[in-house]
């Protein structure tokens, strides 16, 4: 096989290997929990599947390591073992190295680890033996001769397996050359006695050639305990001695190893196959081509409008076919859109494991609630999407849950509810991330707020300004950084993130009640829903997710400030001015303030107001790259292009407002 | 060349047994399960099996016992792709009916050696 | 692929050709035929079409053989293809099954 070939499968087998992780994964949580024995079986197959693969496709430190954990495994099916929490601890943790192991393989690293190794000791361990004891084993005498003779007596039911003698003595004959000689000795004396499908000769067979033993024997070795066989070497050339079996290692140490981080393996994982592959259900595949067949049934309708007059009856054919033409284009984009979309269940699957072990590991307990698995977005939105929620959910069980005691103290029960909920709303998706906790404490936010010099004093805040602060860069409200969410990492990363998708983050919170984070994205990034902007001769595409409101003003609405920059009041605030013609240097432009629109957005949580000559309509934009096909562009996030075939820029106003900010600095 | 049917619910395991033997000119049916492998040899007169033993819906060993139980398969040689290297494992796929076994892991020249020694 | 097919000749001359896939699948019918023709003082058995042959058929062949001499017959080779040589060389049958050097024409 080719290498391209192997790798071709290769990749398959670590998509299938990963996916069987998953389900090890989420049986052995149900297992906790109280799940049946056939769950053992689920995990028996996946742990089987991949060690069986991971050798034939080159990765033989996984299969040796898998080997381990199906032993293990093996035993509870058998009834050997009883299963309990430490042996679902134990595979957990197998299943996450497994994981950071076929991450280093996608990576092209070295495979094994000292987490690897001290987890295989310990699942040895486990079985009541020492570190595995290599792969040399005891060989057999490997005496070798130029002649032998055999006796081979197959029983009855040798032929009922499908092995035939004449395939085994013509396979012998590929060693030398042979004389036959049949014996009949137990064949029936009738005719009518005989029953075919049994074996009833044998036959001495004497091979001339140097071959050795184990050639021999090899031949029959599927066949060896379903007849008499003898060997004996007539013409013994060397006798070599067999080589000494290996000092069996000293049991190493059962070695804690670390515990791995789940959701880092994972999302290092997920950071390496971001660009892969997605794997299609055949239904989306057959849906697609149905479509494609319609297309070319109304073409070829279409395509006899080449000839002949076009009278009034014709035409009404033609508009028919063409708003069918126009039908199935939107429905085939649909489709085609849809390859890419995938559940969130994928996503979500990752957090009863993360949940539980950070729950145990703060003495806080916690219940997950999973909604709307099966919501359909992007692959790339569901790729970057991860990383937000890791965070928020930790946050939530980190800051939001209390412990027990504080729960009872607060009239709640022990136990709290985390849920996670994605649905789709109009050309978005939603996804919640809630807690029955404690809720944002509002005088500690404005304390801390204060404090880091974010604002001066809280007065006259709203809650929701208030809830909005802890967004900010270098906001923390935990009074002690625990190692759970000390990694360096705020809220205002998430929020940076899931702008950088488009999309928004925002809380609602009830002191005392718990919270709700709430990131709203758009269902894929490849279509986007805009408006269009006129700016001189120029078209810009404004996102609509991003637009707040577009007011028409007086001209003496917009003041000048010190330093250069133009702010107008909208409700209660003062937002600053980008002019859109100043910003990308276009000509002719309106730039009397009473002449165009102000169009009030919102990007990075900060509002601006985006002065246009006007705003010409509604559209959806396909978004090209600009990167790919010129470079990058401050300000732009990509390029769509008109249906008068005009090129329009998109607008990316989180990236224009820190251009503005920065020149603003200047 | 032969007729094989590959039986694994592995796609990286059964594509790579499939193209492999394709590439040496055998022609090459896949089932995912062994109630799956059933249906095939019903309508297929295949000339060699190559089964997983682990697999959900039905299980290579149960596949077998079913398969020598068809007139048509009756000697018809059946291996089973295992990683067991136990003994006792490979007893319980030979009392089942199976010709052989192929273990886990072993690379295309392994399996197409394999197959052209079962063949004859 | 033919089955094994029986051509009467009277009372006292037996035809009898084998199938062209003469294995295990297909002896027990072939059993039959071989059964039923050890009444019969001369058969002829025809191996010209086979393709594929097993052990268990050479088996069954070397039985009736041996059963048919037993009894004063003298069964006779019509054909005998390549295959069904070369699979009875293999297994040290020739001599047993009488087989003919060549395939008379």
């Amino acid at each position: 096989m080719s290498k391209a070939a192997l790798a071709q499968f290769q990749q398959v087998f670590i998509e299938e290997s990963l996916e069987g992780l998953d389900t090890m994964e989420s049986s052995l949580l149900e297992l906790d929990n109280g799940g049946d024995a056939e769950l053992v079986h689920t995990i028996f197959r996946a742990a089987h599947s991949i060690k069986g693969g991971a050798a034939t496709f080159g990765f033989p430190e996984m299969s040796s390591f898998t080997h381990e954990a199906e032993s293990l495994l093996d035993e509870v099916r058998s009834g050997k073992r009883a299963i309990d929490g430490a042996i679902i601890e134990l595979l957990l943790r197998t299943v996450d190295c497994l994981r950071a192991m076929f991450a280093r393989a996608q990576a092209g690293e070295p495979l094994n680890d000292t987490v690897a190794e001290a987890l295989r000791n310990e699942l040895a361990a486990a079985m009541g033996r020492g570190a595995p004891a290599g792969a040399v084993q005891a060989r057999r005498n490997v005496d070798q001769a130029d002649a032998w003779t055999i006796r081979f007596r197959p029983y009855a039911g040798m032929l009922a397996s499908g092995n035939d003698p004449l395939r085994l003595i013509r396979e012998l004959g590929g060693l030398g050359e042979l004389t036959v000689t049949p014996e009949f000795d137990r064949l029936p004396a009738t005719l009518a006695a005989l029953e075919p499908g049994e074996c009833h000769l044998g036959w001495t067979i004497e091979l001339k050639g140097p071959a050795r033993r184990a050639d021999i024997s090899g031949v029959f070795d599927w066949v060896e305990d379903e007849c008499d066989l003898s060997i004996d070497a007539r013409h013994v050339v060397t006798e070599a001695a067999p080589p000494p079996a290996a000092a069996p290692a000293a049991p190493a140490p059962a070695a804690a190893a670390p515990v791995a981080d789940a959701g880092a393996a994972r999302a290092q994982r997920e950071a390496s196959a971001e660009s892969s592959s997605v794997r299609v259900s055949i239904d989306k595949i057959d849906g697609l081509i149905n479509l494609v067949g319609e297309l070319v049934i109304t073409q070829s309708m279409l395509d006899t409008f080449r000839e002949g007059e076009i009278d009034a009856a014709r035409l009404a054919v033609l508009e028919q076919g063409l708003a069918q033409l126009a039908r199935h284009t939107r429905e085939l984009q649909e489709s085609v859109m849809g390859i890419r979309m995938l559940p969130i269940a994928s996503v979500f699957n990752r957090f009863p494991r993360m949940v539980r072990d950070i729950s145990q590991k703060l003495g806080k307990q916690v219940k997950l609630e999973l909604v709307g698995e099966q919501t359909e977005l992007d692959k790339t939105v569901l790729e970057k999407i991860g990383d937000p929620m890791v965070h928020l959910v930790r946050n939530a069980i980190d800051h939001g849950l209390e412990t027990p005691d504080k729960r009872r103290a607060a009239g709640k029960g022990d136990t709290g509810t985390l849920t996670l909920a994605a649905s789709h709303r109009g050309g978005s998706i939603v996804v919640e991330v809630s807690d029955d906790g404690a809720g944002l404490n509002r005088d500690a936010i404005i304390g801390k707020a204060v404090q880091r010099g974010l604002i001066s004093s809280g007065e006259g805040m709203s809650d929701e300004a208030v809830a909005d602060l802890i967004f900010q860069p270098g906001f923390s409200t935990a009074a002690v950084t625990t190692d759970l969410s000390g990694r360096g990492v705020g809220m205002d990363v998430v929020r940076r993130n899931v702008a950088d998708l488009g999309g928004t983050v925002t809380i609602r919170s009830t002191q005392g009640k718990g919270s709700v984070f709430t990131i709203t994205l758009p269902l894929t990034l490849a279509i986007i829903d805009g408006l269009t902007a006129a700016v001189g001769e120029e078209r810009y595409i404004v996102p609509l997710v991003s637009i707040v409101e577009s007011v028409q003003l007086k001209g003496d609405a917009v003041r000048s400030v010190a330093g250069g920059g133009e702010l107008f009041r909208f409700r209660n605030e003062y937002l600053p001015v980008i002019r859109l013609h100043d910003a990308f240097g276009c000509q002719d432009a309106v730039r009397g303030i009473d002449e165009g629109l102000m169009v009030v957005v919102e990007g990075d949580g900060t509002r601006v107001g985006l002065f246009v000559d006007g705003l010409i309509g509604q559209q959806q934009a396909v978004v090209k790259s600009l990167e790919a096909n010129y470079r990058r562009v401050q300000g732009v996030s990509g390029a769509t292009i008109l249906a008068d075939g005009s090129v329009a820029l998109i607008v990316d106003i989180a990236g224009l407002v820190r251009l503005q900010a920065r020149r603003k600095a200047a | 060349m032969a007729k094989i049917l590959a039986v694994d619910d592995s796609a990286s395991m059964r594509g790579m047994v499939a193209f492999t033997l394709r590439g040496a000119g055998h022609e090459v049916s896949e089932a995912e399960n062994g109630q799956l492998a059933l249906d095939a040899a019903r309508s297929g007169n295949f000339d060699l099996v190559l089964a997983d033993v682990n697999m959900p819906v039905m299980d290579g060993l149960s596949m077998v016992r079913e398969l020598r139980t068809m007139p048509a398969y009756k000697g018809v040689p059946i291996l089973m792709l295992t990683t067991e290297s136990h003994t006792d494992k490979k007893m319980e796929g030979k009392a089942a009916g199976a010709t052989g076994w192929l273990v886990k892991p072993f690379d295309p020249d392994q399996l197409l050696a394999t197959v052209k020694r079962v063949l004859g | 692929m033919g089955k094994a097919t029986t051509q009467r000749k009277g009372d006292t001359v037996r035809a009898i050709s084998l199938p062209a896939d003469f294995r295990i699948a297909a002896l027990d019918e072939v059993k039959a035929s071989l059964v039923e023709a050890l009444d019969v003082p001369a058969v002829q058995i025809d191996g010209a079409a086979v393709e594929r042959v097993d052990t268990a058929a050479l088996q069954l062949l070397v039985a009736y053989r041996r059963e048919a001499v037993a009894r004063g017959q003298a069964p006779a080779w019509q054909g005998a293809s390549a295959a069904m040589r070369e699979a009875a060389a293999v297994l040290g049958l020739v001599q047993a099954l009488e087989l003919p050097a060549t395939t008379p024409a």
